[in-house]
C-alpha cells in the first residue's frame, strides 16, 4: 500500500484495516501523533487528511491511502514554525504537552476554514480534550494567530 | 479505634524509623560531584551543578515534567543564584542518591493544623517536624507529588547555586590573581577589572577542588529572575510532536505489549492457556500481581495495534473474587451508617462541642458524599523495558523513579545497580504515576522476550477499569447556634478508605506497618480549615472497602472543601448572614485567610450586579501551604449548569514564576469542574462502569470558563501550586448554583 505523509510517499505493507495512527507511531515511528482514546472521543490522534483534522485512531490506513497526510512534525520547522506554533509559545498554551499536536492541528483546520474565528467558531469547531485544561490559552492562541495571519 | 493525640500518632510512625543516624542537616544536601557523574567531559561541582566545557550549567534535575512547569521553576532558582541566563542551563536526569529525596512531602504528611500551628511553634510540634524531616531525608524517596517540588527545592538548589558559583569566583581569582571581591558574574560569565571576561568553563576543573568558605544566598531585592514571568523551555518541544513521552521511546527491535486484566475487580485468572493461536500475537504472557495490580496478562505483538486487536480474541477464563464482588451503592450506604455510629479517630479537637451542642437553641445536620473518581491522564498508563545481559533499563513516565527502580530490580532479580530507570516527560500525572502497577507488568513481560525491548501501553478501557481512585466518603456535618444564634460548635465525622497506608504498602516504603497509622490525607481541609468556632471536633473513620485508592490531584482536599465550604454556605443561609459576610467574620485571627478571600470577592465584585440569571458562589480553602479563594459566576443554559467566570485569589508564598501560577489556576479550576459536574466511577457487580471519554465525560472547551488569577505578594517561603487551586471549584459553584435554584446539593458530581 502507498500513503502520501509530510509529502514524502511510503510504501507499505500492513494489515489494511490497522489504524493511520498506528501505523504513523509503530510502523513509521513518528510518535507526535498521539493515542488518547482509541474511539475517536479525545482528539490526541489528529492528522490533517487533505487538510481536514481527521482523528487516525479510526481511520484505517487503506481509507487514506491516495490522500495528503500530514502530521504535527510536519507543521512547521524551528526556524519558520507556523504562525499557531508560534502562538502557542507565545500564550505558553502546552502543559503536559500530551494533547497539543491534536489540538494544534485542528486548529489548522479551523482557521483554513475561518480565518477570523469568534470565540463560538472555536467552542465548537475544537472538540479535543485537554486533561490539564489549556482551553483557555488555547482559545487565546487561536486568536493571537489569526491576528498574526490577517 | 481509641482515640489518640495526633502529635503521639505521627511520632509513633516516625519513631518506628529511626534508626541511630544523626539529624542530617539541610546543608548535606548539597551532595558531592560523586553523586552527579555524566561521563561527558562535564565537571560537577556538588550533588546539583555541573559546569559544562562551553560554560554551559547543567542541573540535576530529580523531579518530573507531567505539566506544572517544575523543570522550569528549578531552572529559574539555579539561573537566579549563578547568574546565569535560563537558555545555558541544560538538564541531566539526577541519579538515586538520597539527596534528592522528598523531604518537603514527607512534612506535609504531618498533621499540623495551619492557623494554630503557624509562627512559634510549640516544642512537640517542632520535635516532630525534626524527627519526620530526619526520617524523610533517611529514606531519601525521589517523588513528584502534593505539590511540594518548589518548597522542597528552594533552599537546597538556590544553595548549591550558589556555593557552585562562590567557588568558581574563588577559582578565577586565583587564575587571574585578583581579589574575589573585585570579580563578578554577569550573564554567565565572570567579569574581572578592565572587562576582563571569560566563561564557567574556563574555572570549572579548579572550583571542583575548592571548598568555598561561605555562601550567602542572595537578598530578594536583588533577585533578577525569581518572580518574573518566564516562558517555559519545555513548551516548543510540546508543539512540534518531538517531546518524549513515555509511551513514545522506540528502540531497535522493540516489541509491543498490551493488557488485559480481570474484569471484575479483585477477579483473577481460572484458567489461561498461554500457547493458543491468536493472530497478530508473538506471546501470552501470564502475570504476578505486584504493587497492587489488578490479575491478569499481557500479550506480545509487532506494534501496539496487533496487542490490542490480539487481546479481544484471546480465551480465558476468570475467576470471581473471593470476598464476592463489589458495588459502590452498597459501599456508600456502609459509610453512611458508619458515620452514624462511631467517631473514629479524632485529628482535632478544641472546646466542647459536645456540651454546646446540648445547650443548643439549634442543631443544624447536613449529610454529604463524594464518589470514587479515576485519574484519566491523557497519556495511557505505559513503560518500556529491555532486559540483556544482565543490564535492566526501564523506561517509564514515572511520580516515583527511585521506588520504580527497586521495584524493577526485585522483579527482574537483578541488583539495584545494574538497573537503569529512565524518566520520560508525563503526559498527566494527578497522582496516578506514583503507581507501579505498569511497571511492574512491563517488567515480567520483558523477562520473556529474550532481550528484545518491549513497551507495554494499556488501552483507554484498561486505565479505566484499573485505576487507583480516589476514595469513595461520606461525611456528617453538624454546627449548633447559642442562644444569640451564632454558629459556636462544627462536628465532623468522615468516613472512606485511608489512601497512605494502602499507598506505602504498594510501593514499599518501609513505613508501612502492620497497623495503619492515621492518615491525615483522609481528614485534610476539614481539621484544619481556619473559621474560629469555639467547639470543634473533626475526625475521621478509615475503612477497608476493597476497592483500589490512590492520590488524586489535591487528595482530601478534593473532596473535603467541597464538604466544608457548602456547609458554610449552608450556614451562612441558616443564619441570614451574607455568604462572604460571614466567612469574614470567622477570620479575624486568620489574616492570611481573609486577605485572599477579599481579594477574589473585590475582584469578583461580589455583591455587585450580574446578568439575569446569573449568580456568584464563593469559597475559601487553604492546601498545600498555600491559600485559595474562587468566585464562580454561573447560570443555567437549558437546563444544565454553564460556569462563565471563575476569580481566584492565591496566597503561595514567594513565587518563582507568576505565569506557571496562572497556568497552574487555570489547570485546577477545569480539572476541578470536571469532576464536580462529571467525575464518578461507579461499580456494579465488580464491575467498573465507565470505559472511557465517552461515558467519563472531561470539561470540553466549550463548557470551560473565563479565569483570572490574582497573587497575593508574600514573602513567605513558596508553598504549593498544583494543587491548591482543585479544592474550591466544586463549593463555589455549587454555592453558585444554590443561589440560582434554592437546590442544596450535597453529592458529588452535581449533575448526577
Amino acid at each position: 500500500m502507498q500513503l502520501t505523509i509530510n509529502d514524502k510517499s511510503v510504501e507499505l505493507t500492513v494489515d489494511p484495516s490497522m489504524p493511520l495512527l498506528w501505523v504513523i507511531r509503530d510502523v513509521l515511528n513518528m510518535t507526535g501523533t498521539k493515542y488518547g482514546c482509541g474511539i475517536a472521543a479525545c482528539g490526541a490522534c489528529t492528522v490533517l487528511v487533505n487538510g481536514r483534522a481527521t482523528r487516525s485512531c479510526v481511520t484505517p490506513v487503506e481509507s487514506v491511502s491516495g490522500a495528503k497526510i500530514t502530521t504535527i512534525e510536519y507543521l512547521g520547522t524551528p526556524e519558520k514554525p507556523h504562525p499557531l506554533q508560534a502562538a502557542w509559545i507565545q500564550e505558553q498554551v502546552p502543559q503536559c504537552g500530551y494533547c497539543q499536536s491534536g489540538m494544534l492541528l485542528a486548529a489548522v483546520d479551523l482557521l483554513t476554514r475561518k480565518p477570523k474565528p469568534t470565540d463560538a467558531d472555536i467552542d465548537e469547531a475544537m472538540s479535543n480534550i485537554c486533561r490539564c485544561g489549556t482551553y483557555q490559552r488555547v482559545k487565546a492562541a487561536i486568536h493571537t494567530a489569526a491576528k498574526e495571519r490577517a | 479505634m481509641k482515640r489518640r493525640t495526633m502529635i503521639l500518632s505521627t511520632l509513633g510512625v516516625a519513631g518506628a524509623l529511626i534508626v541511630g543516624w544523626g539529624a542530617l542537616p539541610a546543608r548535606s544536601r548539597l551532595g558531592s560531584p560523586d553523586n552527579f557523574l555524566t561521563g561527558d567531559g562535564a565537571i560537577s561541582l556538588n550533588g546539583w551543578i555541573q559546569i559544562a566545557p562551553d560554560g554551559s550549567v547543567g542541573l540535576a534535575m530529580n523531579k518530573s515534567e507531567m505539566g506544572q512547569g517544575i523543570f522550569n521553576a528549578l531552572m529559574m532558582l539555579v539561573a537566579e543564584e549563578l547568574n546565569a541566563p535560563m537558555a545555558s542551563i541544560y538538564l541531566h536526569q539526577a541519579a538515586y542518591d538520597g539527596i534528592y529525596g522528598n523531604v518537603a512531602l514527607f512534612m506535609g504528611a504531618l498533621p499540623l493544623h495551619p492557623v494554630v500551628n503557624d509562627g512559634e511553634k510549640p516544642f512537640i510540634m517542632k520535635s516532630s517536624e525534626w524527627l519526620v524531616g530526619k526520617v524523610a531525608r533517611e529514606l531519601g524517596i525521589n517523588a513528584t507529588g502534593g505539590s511540594t517540588s518548589v518548597a522542597d527545592s528552594w533552599l537546597n538548589l538556590r544553595y548549591a547555586a550558589a556555593t557552585a558559583k562562590a567557588s568558581l569566583l574563588m577559582a578565577a581569582s586565583k587564575q587571574w590573581n585578583v581579589p574575589a571581591k573585585d570579580l563578578q558574574v554577569i550573564n554567565g560569565k565572570i567579569i574581572g577589572p578592565g572587562g576582563k571576561s571569560a566563561h564557567f568553563g574556563d574555572f570549572a576543573k579548579e572550583a571542583a577542588a575548592l571548598t568555598p568558605n561561605e555562601v550567602a544566598l542572595k537578598d530578594r531585592k536583588e533577585w533578577e529572575v525569581i518572580g518574573r514571568d518566564t516562558k517555559r523551555v519545555d513548551i516548543p518541544s510540546k508543539t512540534d510532536g518531538s517531546a518524549i513521552f513515555g509511551i513514545d521511546i522506540r528502540l531497535p527491535n522493540m516489541l509491543y505489549a498490551t493488557i488485559v486484566q480481570a474484569p471484575m475487580m479483585g477477579g483473577s485468572i481460572k484458567e489461561l492457556d498461554t500457547n493458543q493461536n491468536v493472530p497478530g500475537l508473538l506471546k501470552i504472557v501470564p502475570l504476578k500481581s505486584y504493587a497492587g495490580s489488578a490479575n491478569g496478562f499481557a500479550v506480545v505483538g509487532k506494534t501496539t495495534w496487533d496487542a490490542m486487536q490480539g487481546s479481544k480474541q484471546v480465551k480465558v477464563q476468570w475467576a470471581e473474587r473471593k470476598d464476592g464482588a463489589i458495588n459502590t451503592d452498597q459501599i456508600l450506604k456502609t459509610l453512611q451508617e458508619n458515620i452514624k455510629k462511631d467517631n473514629g479517630f479524632t485529628f482535632y479537637k478544641t472546646g466542647d462541642t459536645t456540651e454546646a451542642e446540648k445547650k443548643a437553641r439549634k442543631v443544624i445536620e447536613a449529610s454529604y458524599s463524594a464518589p470514587y473518581l479515576a485519574h484519566a491522564t491523557l497519556e495511557p498508563m505505559n513503560c518500556t523495558v529491555q532486559i540483556k545481559d544482565g543490564q535492566v533499563d526501564v523506561w517509564v513516565p514515572t511520580q516515583i523513579p527511585g521506588l520504580a527502580r527497586a521495584l524493577a530490580a526485585k522483579i527482574a532479580n537483578a541488583p539495584v545497580a545494574k538497573v537503569n530507570l529512565h524518566v520520560t516527560l508525563l503526559g498527566g500525572g494527578f497522582g496516578r504515576r506514583l503507581e507501579l502497577d505498569f511497571v511492574s507488568q512491563a517488567v515480567q513481560v520483558a523477562m520473556t522476550t529474550d532481550g528484545r525491548p518491549v513497551q507495554l501501553t494499556w488501552s483507554r478501557e484498561q486505565d479505566m477499569a484499573n485505576d487507583f481512585y480516589r476514595p469513595m466518603q461520606a461525611t456528617q456535618l453538624k454546627a449548633s447556634l447559642n442562644e444569640k444564634g451564632q454558629v459556636d460548635s462544627l462536628r465532623i465525622v468522615s468516613a472512606g478508605d485511608a489512601i497512605t497506608p494502602r499507598w506505602m504498602e504498594r510501593v514499599s516504603i518501609p513505613l508501612a506497618g502492620p497497623i495503619d497509622a492515621p492518615d491525615k490525607t483522609a481528614s485534610e481541609g476539614l481539621f484544619d480549615f481556619p473559621y474560629a468556632f469555639t467547639n470543634q471536633h473533626i475526625s475521621h473513620i478509615p475503612t477497608h472497602m476493597g476497592v483500589p485508592i490512590g492520590y488524586w490531584r489535591s487528595v482530601g482536599h478534593s473532596q473535603n472543601a467541597f464538604f466544608l465550604e457548602s456547609f458554610m454556605d449552608e450556614l451562612a443561609y441558616a443564619t441570614k448572614q451574607d455568604p462572604l459576610a460571614f466567612r469574614e467574620s470567622l477570620l479575624t485571627d486568620a489574616p492570611r485567610y481573609l486577605a485572599v478571600l477579599q481579594l477574589a470577592a473585590k475582584k469578583a465584585n461580589w455583591g455587585g450586579p450580574l446578568p439575569s440569571g446569573h449568580a456568584r458562589g464563593i469559597a475559601l480553602h487553604e492546601s498545600f501551604g498555600s491559600i485559595v479563594a474562587e468566585v464562580v459566576e454561573a447560570s443555567i443554559q437549558n437546563g444544565k449548569p454553564q460556569v462563565h467566570r471563575v476569580v481566584c485569589a492565591i496566597d503561595c508564598g514567594t513565587v518563582i514564576n507568576p505565569n506557571t501560577v496562572a497556568q497552574q489556576i487555570q489547570s485546577s479550576v477545569n480539572f476541578g469542574l470536571t469532576a464536580a459536574l462529571y467525575g464518578k466511577i461507579d461499580i456494579k457487580d465488580g464491575v467498573v462502569q465507565q470505559t472511557n471519554f465517552n461515558n467519563y465525560p472531561i470539561l470540553s472547551m466549550s463548557e470551560s470558563p473565563q479565569v483570572e488569577t490574582w497573587i497575593v505578594p508574600s514573602t513567605r517561603a513558596p508553598a504549593g501550586v498544583g494543587e491548591p487551586g482543585v479544592p474550591p471549584v466544586a463549593p463555589a459553584l455549587s454555592n453558585a448554583l444554590f443561589a440560582l435554584t434554592g437546590n442544596r446539593i450535597r453529592k458529588l458530581p452535581l449533575l448526577a
